[in-house]
């Protein structure tokens, strides 16, 4: 690798980026749940008809156990803002 | 080894069994008995099944939701195709015998069709009717049409006939107009029912005490005196305040709490003479949850005797004083008294110096005992089975689970105070019975469901079917579910989509099932409910048409969209889109799933002779399955032959004689005396076993009843004086000759026992203790019994023992860990010196014995024998079973049950009942010509494989396997489907069905879409 070429290749950490927060920015969420507990902990929170932000979405697991780093690599690669492992 | 016919055959017998409650103890009896091939009649007095457990908020030790634990339950026992449900329905009457009883059943009208009724709720709403709701314990209320709780099963309304106003006053009939499946229905009347069974089991639970008898209390009077079970219902987060726990004068958060013990247990005056058994428990539970809601709570327990008897009762009550700060004062409360402005309440006690003090309280919860159902003695009459003088069900401590009619069979609080364990116990107990005298009619009862063959979808694209459910206004109130469905339509190989009102509805499976034949579909979507509820019923549909279960899939837009987002149409609508499509992309990839069976060997080997094993033995050839009864020393009956009666006075030695006489002589027995296990290979339903006389058994369950062994003290000059003796000793010493007149008995307490390092109850000393007290004064009054003990745990029943000895001049002294009695043998008498820091001064006692109450001890050689099985002890090397609630006697490994002492310290009545219990759950199983395999199982791919043992390192369940080519193997026989597998696996040999990789990252590149 050429030395010039090498200066191009730094990329912004995303944690020094200054800059504000827009201020109607949610953080967009994959929850991944087991289905015994934290699945139907969600489905209790909607049968008791309580609230929370819509940018949480769930995907159900036999069982945390069954968590592959490659989901969370693959929800982050696409943007995603964070992961909930819940279990 | 085949099945055997049972010995006795008789054609009158009937393969169905009645249950007569439907808790957590007759779901237990229903499930064991159902899957041994018996039809089971439940029925339930109220609308929904569930019981006392239902209304618990979570249970120690764990701190698990008890409805988390319960509610699976409920499922499996209204969808299991052996289980009839009959709810509000009562028995009128029973005739016949045993083998064959006819009983009349009474439903009352529920005024809401079943079949229609899809649960929805929109009634509810309407209702104008507001009713105390009895399941929240009068904390707030319901509508005149309601479900039981928000996870009643069946999930079906019911109207209350005394209070709707149509039934009542002929207006309204508001309900009927919303209910979109025409389900009310107000021209309901009563059902009845005769059915022919072979045996009953009877589980109707039972009443709380009314602790407004006791005045001086409070309740009823004081808005902030709750009874425990109010308190279960303010810390649940399905209660009336959410889980937020609020003072019911002002709905603020209550911070000092009191718990007054023994409110309608332990006394004769006015409440009832025995111990509830639970109370001291639920109480510390209570505590320590309470801290968990709001870390400010001081939390204070008044109590006469800590009875913390169980399996690690001990150590999770210094949990609640060592890490929640609970205090514990043993004092007896005088009155409770309310100030009028604050509505905060002082409470009147004698402290431990003898000190009137006033202490104030925020909230004061009343821990309220268990009593028999009121119409008790009623009820024992139209069963024809004898009551004991209290109103619970009579049975011998030999046969706990037997009634006095033949054939009809108890369990739970009816035959006694006991806690969910127990109870789960004797549910599989009692099922044990029924099924040993029913063996040979498995099967003819019930139905078996004849499918169409399925048809081959291999080669085929996908065609996806999508239904967005309405669920009545559920859904489309909140969700646009008109846009999710053309939002699903755009998708790729999406073929159909609509709306549909109620899918769960006949109706709404029946238009599911031909659009599936019209469209040619091969993949299914119900965008609705939760599948954790759902998806077994609409697996079952498809399959019905000839698709595989697994090509289903719910998208879960209630639970998680609609009632969670009812504020914003737009955004719930957006994300039910979002939801339904990553299911359609997960859709896509699924395949159909094949479930394996295995043949099941009919016979089980039981692991010691004791009376456990013997029990087990004897229970299970009844059933009629062979038994290897395998028993390391030269003869059996193990630790029993050590005793000779029980505290309530049977011949335990003749009774022992006899098992051990009906096992030598049964046929179906081989009984393999000075055998160990050497090692057992295999999985459930297969086992191989070497024994280490050369012997080879093969066997589909095992029962491990390998029994513990006594404590031999070294404590209190035990191996100095040989009048420094055990309570074994001493049943020996009463047996030779007579206690004299002015001999002076001191027995000790707790020897050995809850102490470190062996810091637990063993549970049966205290009723050693009282037996031999009361036998001594029963011979000579003029002998002295002195008792120094720490709290008498004379648990359930036997605190009538307690009140006997009492009363026939036995004394009991307490002494606390820190300052023990001092035995003195080096002179000519016994000295026992108890030091003054309970009683204020020194006590000095020349006694002619001094007996010790010295405990049990797991075997030595237990941790060895877990490691052989893969199996977990507790931190005192007892045996761990699977679940301590709900799976008492069966190990996590599959095909592995428990029994007696090698599970924990416990009395022969309770060890007989976990025997029968193990031997139930081991012939249901053994019942089975097939067993089979969950589909959703991790499937292992040699070719990638390379054998890293990263997969069998982490398997809990022992399923991957080292080959005999050294390369790993799975046994899906032996899989959970969890995928800790597939989660560790480097190489990605694992693939759990259903939730393959591919599967779950086409869902996550669904929902991260960029638009």
């Amino acid at each position: 690798m050429a030395s010039g070429e090498e200066e191009k290749a730094v990329v912004d950490n995303p944690e020094t980026i200054s800059g504000d927060i827009p201020p109607d920015w949610k953080a967009n969420v994959i929850a991944f749940a087991c289905h015994y507990c934290a699945f139907a902990a969600a489905d209790l929170a909607g049968v008791m008809r309580l609230s929370y932000l819509p940018n949480v979405k769930v995907i159900r697991l036999p069982c945390t156990g069954k968590l592959d780093h490659s989901y969370v690599m693959r929800a982050f690669e696409r943007g995603i803002d964070g992961v909930f492992v819940a279990g | 080894m085949t099945k055997k016919a049972p010995l006795e055959s008789n054609v009158d017998k009937v393969g169905s069994v009645l249950v007569v409650g439907s808790g957590v103890g007759g779901m237990q009896a229903s499930l064991d008995m159902a899957d041994s091939g018996l039809m089971v009649h439940m029925i339930n007095e109220e609308p929904s099944i569930g019981g006392t457990m239902a209304r618990l908020d979570k249970t120690f030790p764990t701190g698990d939701c008890a409805m988390c634990m319960i509610s699976p339950r409920m499922v499996e026992s209204s969808r299991h195709p052996n289980i009839k449900m009959y709810t509000q329905t009562r028995v009128v009457a029973v005739d016949g015998r045993e083998g064959n009883f006819t009983v009349k059943l009474e439903e009352k009208a529920r005024y809401v069709d079943p079949d229609r009724c899809t649960g929805c709720g929109a009634c509810e709403p309407v209702c104008p009717t507001r009713v105390p709701n009895l399941f929240n314990v009068g904390l707030d209320n319901r509508k005149a049409i309601y479900a039981l709780f928000p996870q009643a099963v069946p999930n079906t309304r019911a109207i209350d006939p005394a209070r709707c106003l149509y039934l009542t006053k002929n207006v309204c009939r508001k309900c009927e107009k919303v209910c979109d499946a025409v389900a009310i229905k107000f021209d309901d009347t009563d059902k009845h029912y005769d059915l022919s069974v072979g045996s009953i089991v009877l589980t109707p639970g039972l009443k709380t005490y009314d602790p407004a008898i006791r005045q001086e209390f409070g309740y009823g009077r004081f808005t902030n005196v709750v009874t425990a079970l109010q308190f279960e219902r303010l810390l649940s987060a399905s209660g009336p305040c959410g889980g937020e726990v609020s003072r019911p004068s002002d709905g603020t958060h209550p911070k000092r709490l009191a718990w007054i013990q023994c409110v309608g247990s332990r006394n004769t005056h006015n409440a009832n003479g025995w111990c509830s058994s639970v109370c001291c428990m639920y109480a510390a539970k209570q505590t320590i949850i309470a801290k968990e809601h709001d870390s400010e709570v001081q939390a204070t327990v008044f109590y006469m005797e800590l009875r913390a008897f169980g399996k690690d009762f001990d150590k999770y009550i210094d949990k609640a004083k060592n890490v929640s700060g609970t205090i514990y004062r043993r004092a007896m409360v005088s009155e409770v008294i309310e100030d009028p402005d604050t509505k905060n309440l002082s409470i009147h006690y004698i402290d431990e110096d003898g000190r009137r003090i006033n202490e104030e309280f925020d909230m004061v919860i009343l821990s309220i005992g268990f009593e028999p159902r009121e119409d008790a003695l009623a009820f024992a009459d139209v069963f024809g089975i004898e009551a004991d003088e209290y109103g619970f069900a009579k049975t011998s401590k030999l046969n706990p689970v037997e009634t006095s009619r033949k054939g009809i069979y108890v369990a739970g609080i009816y035959q006694g105070p006991k806690d969910i364990p127990e109870t789960v116990i004797q549910g599989s107990g009692a099922a044990a019975g029924a099924m040993s005298i029913l063996g040979e009619k498995r099967g003819t009862e019930i139905q078996e469901v004849v499918l169409p063959p399925e048809r081959d979808i291999s080669g085929e694209e996908p065609r996806i079917g999508v239904f967005v459910c309405h669920c009545g206004v559920n859904i489309a109130g909140t969700v646009d579910v008109k846009q999710v469905a053309d939002a699903a339509a755009s998708q790729a190989n999406v073929a159909h989509a609509e709306t549909i009102i109620y899918a769960c509805a006949p109706d709404g499976q029946a238009k599911v099932k031909d659009i599936i034949k019209e469209k040619g579909l091969n993949r299914v979507i119900i965008a609705s409910c939760t599948p954790r509820t759902h998806s077994p019923l609409f697996m079952d549909t498809i399959r019905e048409v000839g698709l595989n279960k697994f090509l289903f899939e719910l998208a879960d837009i209630r639970e998680q969209c609609s009632w969670v987002h009812k504020d914003d149409k737009q955004v719930a609508t957006d994300k039910a889109i979002q939801i339904t499509n990553m299911n359609v992309a997960k859709a896509r990839l699924l395949d159909p799933v094949q479930q394996n069976s295995v043949g099941v060997n009919h016979a089980a080997m039981v692991v010691g002779g004791g009376i456990a094993g013997m029990t087990a033995a004897l229970s299970l050839t009844q059933q009629g399955y062979h038994v290897h009864l395998v028993e390391r020393e030269g003869r059996l009956g193990g630790l029993l032959h050590r005793v000779r009666r029980n505290i309530e006075g049977d011949d335990v030695q003749t009774f022992l004689a006899d098992t051990i006489a009906r096992v030598e002589a049964n046929p179906e027995i081989t009984v393999h005396l000075n055998a160990a296990v050497e090692s057992t290979d295999g999985f459930i339903g297969n086992f191989v076993t070497k024994l280490s006389d050369g012997g080879s058994v093969q066997h589909g369950a095992i029962l491990i009843a390998t029994g513990g062994i006594e404590y031999q003290p070294s404590e209190y000059g035990y191996s100095d004086s040989d009048r420094v003796i055990t309570q074994r000793q001493l049943e020996d010493l009463l047996a030779e000759r007579d206690p004299q007149s002015g001999e002076t008995y001191v027995m000790i307490q707790c020897v050995g026992s809850r102490e470190e390092p062996t810091n637990y109850c063993s549970r049966i000393c205290c009723q050693d203790a009282l037996k031999n007290s009361i036998a001594i004064k029963q011979k000579n009054p003029a002998a002295k019994v002195i008792v120094l003990y720490r709290d008498v745990r004379a648990y359930g029943l036997k605190e009538d023992y307690y009140k006997q000895a009492r009363d026939l001049g036995v004394l009991f002294l307490l002494f606390t860990p820190d300052a023990k009695p001092v035995v003195d043998t080096a002179g000519k008498t016994l000295r026992v010196s108890l030091p003054g820091t309970v009683l204020g001064k020194e006590i000095v006692i020349e006694p002619d014995y001094v007996v010790l109450s010295t405990g049990l001890r797991p075997q030595p050689d237990s941790k060895e024998f877990a490691k052989k099985y893969k199996l977990t002890c507790n931190i005192d090397d007892y045996f761990l079973e699977a679940h301590v609630k709900l799976r008492p006697v069966d190990f996590p490994s599959e095909g592995f049950f428990l029994a007696g002492l090698a599970h924990a310290p416990k009395n022969l009545e309770e060890t007989i009942s976990q025997s029968l219990a193990a031997a139930g759950r081991a012939g249901a199983l053994l019942s089975k010509e097939k067993l089979t395999v969950s589909g959703i199982v991790s499937k292992h791919n040699r070719d990638i494989c390379m054998s890293c043992l990263a997969c069998f390192r982490a398997c809990p369940f022992g399923s991957p396997f080292i080959d005999e080519d050294g390369m790993i193997s799975h046994n899906e026989v032996k899989c959970t489907g969890c995928g800790i597998c597939a989660g560790v696996c480097p190489a990605k040999a694992f693939q759990v069905n259903f939730f393959r990789d591919d599967q779950i990252i086409a869902m996550i590149d669904s929902v991260t879409e960029i638009n």
